[in-house]
Order: C-alpha cells, then structure tokens, then sequence
C-alpha cells in the first residue's frame, strides 16, 4: 500500500477541499439525503462485500462441504446450540449478533463461565458418546464438535479436550476394562472432572525425564506418589486450579529399588464437594497471556496412597505381591507404545490452528474487501484494500497455504480415527510435522491478518489480533514445534537407514518417489509449466530427496568421526530443520492433489487448481533452501515470484467466496467483518 | 389455504388507499380469508416496486378485510396446477411470492402490517418481514405448513430461526397456533394494539406523515397494551420447549419429549408430541434442517434454499406427500392423510439432502433476488 504521507500526486488544496467535504458531510449527515453525492465519498458508506463483489464462480456449499470435510450438519446443530444461547455472551453490533466470551472479565470469572458452558453442552447432549461410543464414525463426530467449541473459544475447547481427550484418552488407551468400566461413562457425564498431569516445572517434552517418583507397598497393596523436589510439581495441568475431581499422574514407577520408567496412574485431587484431597497441594498457575477460561495449576504429591487398581496397566502391571510384568521388556519400546495413542492431542491442535487462521482470514479479506485507503487520482475514490497488489500479497497466499492445510489436517483426522498399529509409526511423523507447520502457519496468518486489519486488528472484538495470545501456546503444548520437526528427521532418517541397509525400496509416508530418479527441472520455466502437479510435485520431492541424503551424509560423517549418534543429530540441526519443513510441505501438497482429484465438478476444481499452484509457488519462493542448494536458478526464482503475483490477480475475484466456503458463520466472526461503520457510529456507542 | 372458488376481477383482489404520504394496501378476497393467488401476489410485488421508487410515500399499512389478516398462499390452486402436470406453474408461483417476501424483508419504507385476525403461512411472508407488525386479541398466528406435506416456506426459516431459544422450530414443526399476546411475546409481533383502538392507530399515524422509525414506533406504542398470557400459553413451558427442541434430529426431539412426558400427565407435551406425529415425516425433517441452516444465514439465502426446497417438494421426486396433505386437509378435507415415507426412519439423510441440492433439470434455475441497494447487513449472512 501507499506510504501514510501525501502523495504528490496530490496537492495539498485539493486535499484541504476534500478534508472539508468529508467533514461538513458528518456535520449534515442525513441518512436520506442524495444518494449519488454518497456513492462518491467511499469513506461514508458501507457496502456489504456481498453486493460488491461477483456472483461466487463455484459453488460455496460445495466448496464448504469439502473444507469442513465430514458431519457438517452436526456442526451446523452446535453453532445453533451455540448462538441460541445467553451464557455465550450474544452480543449485537452493527445490527448483527456476534457470540464471543467477555475477555475483559477477570480470570476467576471465565474460568466459571467455561465451566458452565460446559453444563449447557452436556445437558444438550452434544458429549453423548464421546467415550462410550466406539469406531471412526463416532470419533469424527467427537472432532466436528470441537472443531466448533474451538471456533467459538480457545479455552472451552481446551477445558473439553483436556477431560476427554487427555483424561479420558487415557483411561481408554492406557487403561483396561477395569478401568474403562469404572470412569468412562461417569466422565462422559461429568460425575468426575478429569484432568493430565504430565508436564513437570523441570521437564516437558522430555516426558522421560520426569521427576514424579511412585513406589509400592505390597502390605497395603498401594502405591504411593512422591513429589521429591520443586522441579518435580506437576505444572500447567488444566483444570487443575479450580474443577478436577481426578488426574492422570505421569510418574516413574520404582519397583524394589528398580526404576521401570515412565508409567500413569489415577489419583483423586479433590472430593465431590470440592475440597482438595489430603497429601495434595494444588497452586496456580495465575495468568496468562491466553487462555484464561482454562484453570492451570500445579500440583505436589506428598506421598499420596492410591490403590494397586489405579495404575493403568496396559502395557504393564504389578502384581498384588510386588513383582513387576510387563510384555514388552524394554523400557524404550515401553514407553513408545505407552505415549503412542495420545497422538489425538496433536490431531486436534493442528485441525484447530487451521480453523483459526479460517477465521482470521475471513475477517481481514472481509474487511480488505470494504475499507479503502488513498486514492490513486487526484480526489479520485480511495482504493479497495485488497485491490492494491501489495495487499493480495499479504493475504492470499496465505489463504491459499490455509486451503491446503486444511486438507493436510482432513487427512490426519482420517488417518488417525483409521489407526492401526500398522499405522502409529506414520501418525506419529504425519502428526508432529503437521502439528509444527499448522501451528506456526497459524501465528503467521494471524499476524498478517491483525496487520491488514490495522487499528480495528487491536480490538479484541474484532478476534485476530486477540487469537494471537490464545495460539501461541499451540507452538508448545503436546511437543515444542522444533522438537517435533527434529523428531520428524529422525524418523525419515531411520526410514533412509533401513531402505540403503537392507536394499529395499522407500515405503509409506509418501516417500516413494526417492525410488526413482531425480526429477528434472527445466531450465526455463513457462506459466504452463509451473501450474502443473508435476512440476510442483518435482520441486517438493527434490528438496526432500535431496535434503534426506545430505542430512544423512552429515550424521555419518560426525558418526565416522567418532561423535555419538545423538550428538551428531544436535549439531546437525540446521539441516534437520529443513528437512522436517521440506516433508512436511511435500505431504501436504500430496493431500492437496488428492483431494482436489476427488472432486468432479469443473468450476470447483478450477479453482483449487489455482490455489494449489499457489500453495505450490509460494512454498518455493519463500524457503531459501531452493535457492542455497540450487534446486531452482536464479532466473528460475525469478519467474516463480512473477507468477505467484500473477495468480494473486486471478484470485482476486474469488477472495470473498473462498473465505465463506470456511462455512464460519458470521456470528463467529466479529465486528469489522461486517458493518464496522454502523458499529462503530455514535449512536451505537450510545446504547 | 382456502378452497378454490373463482375470483372477483384481479384488481379488486388488493384494495389501494392513499392517505397524506401513507398507501394502505388492502388484502381483499375475505371468503377465501384473503389466501393469496398468483393474482394478488404479483400485484402486491408491482405495488411494492412502483412505490419505493415514489419519494412521496413514507409508510406502507397493509391490512385485510375480514376475520383474517390472510391465511396463507393459495396452495389448493398451486396444486392444482402442478396435478394438471405442470409444476413449472407452481414454481412460478413461488418464485414471485418469494421475491416479494424478499423485497419486503428489505424493503426502504417502514410497513405496519395490522394483524387483527388469522395469519398463516403466506400472510406471515408479507408481514412478519415487514418493520412493524401490530397484533391484536384476535390475532392466531400459525406456520401449519407440515400437517400439508409442505415446510414452513416464504423465508420462515429465516424469522422463526430467529426467535428465542428453539422456539422457532417448535412452531415450524408442530403448526402450534400463537395468540396476539404470544407473537409479542415472541417478538413475532412488535406491537400488541386492542383491536377497537385500531382505526385510531391508523389514524394517527396517518396524521404523523412521517417515516421516522422512532416516531412510528412511539406513536403505534401511544395505542400499545401489554397483554397477558394465557396460563396455558407454550410460553410459560420454554424451558421444555428448549430441552426438546434444541436436539439434532426429529426422532431425538420426540424421544426428548415422550422422556418428559413419561410418568406425567401433561396435556401440552402430549398434544404436541401428538402434532409431530400428525405431521409429513418428510415435511418435519426437512422443515427442521431449512430452519437450522437459516439460523446462520441472512433472509436472501434462506428464500434461495426454500425455493430449492418447494421445487422439489412440488416435482414429488422424494414424496408426493403436499399433494396428500393438500387433498387430506383442503380438498377432501377426510383430515386424514396417508403420508408416505410413512415414518421418521424411513426418511434417510440421503433424501433430506436431495432437497437442499440444485434441481437437476435444464432450463431450471436457483430463484435470483433482486440487487438491493439499501440490504440492511442483518438480511446478508455469507453461509
């Protein structure tokens, strides 16, 4: 956009003259005076982007149906639920109904309100099922929900997943039927208020480090939880501080003086009546910068008596006389096929960022799609946002790479409601590298946004700029992002290692074309040539390929020079880095492609055919590594960036469309998404 | 939804007065309780488009003649039409009475419609859309659309969904009827006014000349009671009505209900649970997704969607229940319709969905609104 001071353009008179025009307007504003002296003063009227912009060229429903993917009719009944509702803080703006929580209200207070929304949902039976109920079916309904409580509030969402998915996960996947027996349906109902102690003050990705000691006493047939030292509370546990009738405690388990590893048990922390339990003591964990519906504390245990049955013994158990059994006999295995099923936390960070920065986008390409700023005549109309060039820049790829990786997180909640061991390894790797790329495409986008939005990004009305404090914690919880993608190169290496071992071919994970050839990539690059799979496909896969073999190279080298396995992976973050963004992107694309292969009708696929090259295009101009290890020319990159600003025009007209096929309704978005004029009027501020 | 007789001559069908700036349009076919035919709506729409564009007009009063303010759209003619094998007649039926509904949702004059009688189904889409809708004890108020195999069209999914809680969707899907005191308290009706001091309120605002929203509003409320419910009135049982009617499918909503009614002898549940029963099993689920997708949108969508939804209820692809329904309750008036899919069950998501869905012959097309330039933000939802 044009810079903030005057243009040349434009002489100071002819600015003086148009000042006093707007203002005397103000002055005499009569709302049935002539409507033609109105329309050419862009700066006092608001014209839906509705009524501006063209009739939508595909079909949105459609569209709509594809992004959202699966139970859109459930997801349609819970905004009902949702807007019909007083305790979601309904509010009217502009003449529209907005719900959002009152986050000027102090931390205590939204934290009641979470609890209570919780209530409504339960007594309308939006939770039915979501532990007692089994199969894929059943799981995508449980994912559609909290796609939606996510879309409302951070926090409720947050709230909801920790008793479920943590607490509930856990009994499920870490318990027996003992277990299941005893807490599933009471959790589903809410008669206990779970919550998952795992992270301590001194160790959170690292989960095998924890300092939690519990031991056995087979006279009282117990086992007793220590808290050894202030490095070892629990930390950030949700729902800790103020409801959890119950926890999951992460622990290491000693048996006679053995240390067995990392094992989970079932404590009680309060009573029904909500008095904290002898020989725990909770704290908590005060403000934060997001999230204050959600009840962090911290907890100690000081030696706290649960029964033998609490230990949720999956994988392992102890017998009522003391002696340790477990099938799998080493501790690493062990505790690979203890953590392996609480991948659903990373499923559902990742879906949710997506859908956040959905959000974002369809506030600030509304809003680009209403407000002006400077004209580019003398006293000629102020421009559209989104029609300087430089604007479309800023927001569409973005939208495009949103497009794409709400394809990528379709995908993930598939593969993860379809798990079977065959899988783990791949929804592991799938897992992290989407959660760590989704995730910090969220910040990203929602940074951009709040800017393009300009002051009214600032009000926390208006959700962007406000989104940014609530996500930024999804860059940490469930796996630090850079652990994640450094987790995602350890696991292509080890899949690099055993195919040049055993002299196999690559399989799964998408990693089959490193069975062919090296792709060639013309010397001249063509609009043609570049809007084709193959192309971008090529691309993708040469970046993988390529930054796999120097990556392992790198690690048998330090090997061969005498440094240790783990060492040489620390200091050999920096290809490690790329290569987990180089897999990822290349995975995504491939959902890209495979979605936009399932579509049959012609408009639709048009357009994603766009958006694809985009996401294609601006993934290339933006990682360095194509240019650092020359996988495109200099002049190469040059035609890149010509045609990711051509396709930025040929989206332009689509902005509007693509936005509401996020199928977000409006009273989910805010303020400056709509009539930010009326809203913001004076007689609104009078009522 | 009166029987089909022949019609005086069209002009007469809507009588038209001028009074200083105001029109005072009135709905003139009191045997038929002013059931609106092709005829009446495409001349409502003329003198609703001549009129906008007259800057001398600053109020619209639309009222009817007789024991009823207007009891629906004449679907006994529409079915007629359709049975003589055309439903492209009925579609254009639809298509105009839409546009008007439409034109009135979003209309730049302010419109007091004086429901001082029956108000059914179409009499509904030309008034509730309106700014000001005054009621009076002798309003009775209904969408019965699902005991005639048909839905709540004329863009109810867009006011009802509006209403408090879920009731909308207990009054879309059991036909309940409303008294004057209820549309207020519903918000239905803006306005309670007695009957008696009706002509007065005409009077006055007549006399005002003005189209100030808040002039019109304070004088219709100079001439305004707060009546009171009935003890037996729906409204004292929203609690219920919200539990119930707030579940994701009809089956869950009747289960709610026969939960509640279980052990108790409530009158209330039970005649409404009875009404659900009564009704098209295909009208009351796709009645009940039109109202929840209109929730989330503005009032130019749903027409889109309910004209969609009436086309393919009239081609009877899925079930020819409207024309059941229409035979059962205004033809042979047996009261006793043979619905068919004949339960709940029977009717699968899958052909709910056919509903909503394009209609898949050549020369059809989605009903195209006409641009207005005034569309208040509240009418746009992008959904």
């Amino acid at each position: 956009m044009a810079s903030s001071s005057p243009s040349s353009s434009c002489s100071s008179m002819e600015k003086i003259n148009f000042r006093t025009k707007v203002l005397s307007r103000h002055l005499n504003h009569d709302p049935t005076g002539d409507k033609p002296f109105l329309q050419c003063s862009p700066c006092l009227s608001y014209t839906p982007p509705e009524l501006s912009e063209p009739n939508s060229f595909f079909d949105v429903k459609l569209m709509r149906k594809l992004m959202d993917g699966h139970n859109i009719e459930d997801r349609d009944w819970l905004y009902n639920l949702i807007v019909q509702s007083k305790l979601f803080n309904p509010q009217e703006k502009g003449g529209k109904i907005f719900v959002l929580p009152d986050y000027n209200q102090s931390m205590e207070q939204q934290r009641e309100m979470t609890m209570k929304r919780i209530e409504y949902l339960l007594d309308n039976g939006v939770f039915q099922g979501w532990l007692t109920r089994k199969g894929p079916e059943a799981e995508l309904r449980k994912f559609a929900f909290l796609d939606v409580v996510g879309i409302f509030d951070h926090s409720l969402a947050i709230k909801i997943g920790v008793h479920f998915f943590l607490w509930g996960g856990a009994i499920q996947f870490f318990g027996t039927k003992r277990h299941h027996d005893k807490w599933l349906k009471d959790t589903e109902d809410y008669v206990v208020k779970g919550c998952f102690s795992m992270t301590e003050l001194g160790h959170g990705s690292n989960v095998r480090g924890i300092e939690t000691i519990t031991t056995y006493d087979s006279n009282t047939r117990e086992f007793i939880i220590n808290t050894p030292c202030e490095s070892a509370q629990k930390y950030w546990i949700g729902g800790a501080a103020n409801h959890a009738t119950h926890t999951i405690v992460f622990s290491q388990l000693n048996i006679n003086g053995r240390n067995q590893g990392v094992h989970a048990f079932i404590a009680q922390i309060r009573d029904a009546n909500g008095n904290i339990c002898p020989n725990i003591r909770i704290a908590d964990c005060g403000h934060k910068i997001g999230l204050n519906g959600v009840d962090n504390g911290r907890l100690w245990f000081d030696n706290v008596r649960i029964p033998r049955e609490n230990l949720l013994n999956s994988v392992a158990d102890v017998s009522p006389d003391g002696q340790y059994l477990s099938a799998i006999k080493d501790p690493d295995q062990r505790f690979a096929a203890f953590l392996a099923p609480l991948t659903s936390g990373r499923v559902t960070i990742a879906v949710s960022a997506i859908y956040q920065s959905k959000i974002g986008l369809a506030i600030a390409i509304r809003y680009s799609l209403t407000r002006r700023a400077f004209s580019v005549t003398p006293s000629g109309p102020e421009v559209l946002l989104l029609d300087y060039p430089s604007h479309q820049r800023r927001l569409l790829p973005l939208l495009a790479k949103t497009y794409a990786m709400s394809f990528g997180a379709n995908y993930l909640k598939t593969l993860y409601v379809k798990r079977a061991p065959a899988l783990i390894k791949t929804i592991h790797i799938v897992s992290s590298g989407f959660k760590a790329a989704l995730t910090w495409h969220n910040m990203r986008t929602l940074q951009e946004c709040r800017e393009a939005c300009g002051g009214q990004g600032m009000k926390t009305e208006n959700r962007v700029g406000h989104l940014k404090g609530e996500y930024d914690v999804q860059s940490t919880f469930e796996g630090d992002n850079n652990v994640l993608m450094q987790q995602v190169s350890k696991a292509l290496l080890a899949e690099y290692v055993a195919a040049k071992k055993r002299n196999k071919p690559f399989e799964g994970l998408g990693l089959e074309h490193m069975n062919k050839p090296s792709p060639v990539i013309p010397s001249q690059l063509t609009s043609t040539v570049m809007r084709s799979i193959d192309f971008e496909h090529d691309m993708l896969c040469l970046r993988e390929r390529d930054l796999l073999n120097r990556f392992a190279s790198e690690i048998s080298q330090r090997q061969a020079q005498g440094e240790s396995k783990e060492h040489a992976f620390v200091m050999s973050y920096q290809l490690a880095e790329d290569l987990g963004r180089a897999f990822s992107d290349r995975a995504i694309f491939q959902t890209f492609v495979d979605a936009e292969t399932t579509v049959t009708d012609a408009t639709l696929k048009s357009i994603l055919g766009l958006l694809r090259s985009m996401y294609a295009l601006v993934t290339l101009e933006e990682d360095s590594a194509f240019l650092r290890y020359g996988y495109l020319s200099v002049d190469n990159a040059a035609a890149v960036r010509k045609e990711v600003a051509k396709l930025c025009r040929e989206l332009r007209p689509h902005a509007l469309s693509l936005v509401s096929s996020f199928g977000i309704p409006d009273a989910f978005l805010s303020p400056i998404a709509f009539n930010w004029l009326e809203t913001n009027s004076w007689s609104s501020a009078q009522r | 939804m009166a029987p089909v007789t022949p019609t005086s001559s069209e002009t007469e069908l809507i009588l038209v007065e001028e009074k200083s700036s105001a029109r005072i349009w009135v709905l003139n076919r009191p045997k038929q309780l002013n059931a609106l035919n092709f005829p009446m709506v495409s001349r409502l729409l003329d003198l609703f488009l001549e009129t906008e564009k007259d800057l001398s007009v600053k109020l619209i009063v639309l009222k009817g003649i007789g024991r009823a303010f207007c009891a629906g759209g004449d679907v006994a003619n529409v079915v007629r039409d359709i049975s003589q094998g055309n439903w492209r007649l009925g579609a254009h039926f639809f298509r105009t009475e839409f546009t008007l509904n439409y034109l009135i949702a979003t209309y730049s004059k302010p419109q007091v419609s004086i429901l001082n009688g029956i108000v059914m189904g179409g009499g509904a889409g030309v008034s509730i859309h309106g700014r000001f809708r005054v009621a009076t004890e002798n309003s009775v108020f209904a969408m019965p659309e699902t005991a005639l195999g048909l839905f709540p069209d004329i863009g109810a999914s867009y006011f009802l969904s509006k209403l408090p809680g879920f009731l909308g969707e207990y009054v879309g899907l059991t036909g309940a009827r409303l008294d004057g005191a209820e549309m207020l308290a519903t918000g239905l009706a803006t306005h309670f006014v007695p009957a008696q001091r009706i002509s007065s309120l005409e009077e006055a605002l007549y006399k005002a000349n003005s189209s100030d929203l808040g002039i019109i509003s304070s004088i219709i409320s100079e001439f305004s009671q707060v009546p009171t419910l009935k003890e037996k009135s729906f409204y004292h049982r929203l609690t219920i009505i919200n539990k119930s009617f707030s579940r994701r499918t009809v089956e869950d909503i009747i289960s709610t209900l026969e939960r509640e009614a279980a052990g108790s002898n409530d009158d209330w549940i039970l005649s409404t649970i009875q009404s659900l029963k009564k009704a098209s099993p295909t009208s009351l689920k796709i009645s009940l997704r039109s109202i929840r997708e209109g929730r989330l949108q503005g009032v130019g969508k749903c027409l889109v969607r309910e004209y969609r939804m009436v086309c393919h209820v009239m081609r009877g692809e899925m079930s020819k229940d409207f024309f059941e329904g229409c035979r059962a309750i205004l033809l042979d008036k047996d009261r006793n319709p043979k619905w068919q899919p004949s339960k709940l069950e029977l009717v699968s998501d899958k052909m709910v969905d056919r509903y909503f869905s394009k209609v898949d012959e050549d020369d059809w097309e989605d009903l195209e609104l006409p641009p207005r330039s005034n569309l208040p933000h509240h009418a746009i939802a992008k959904l």
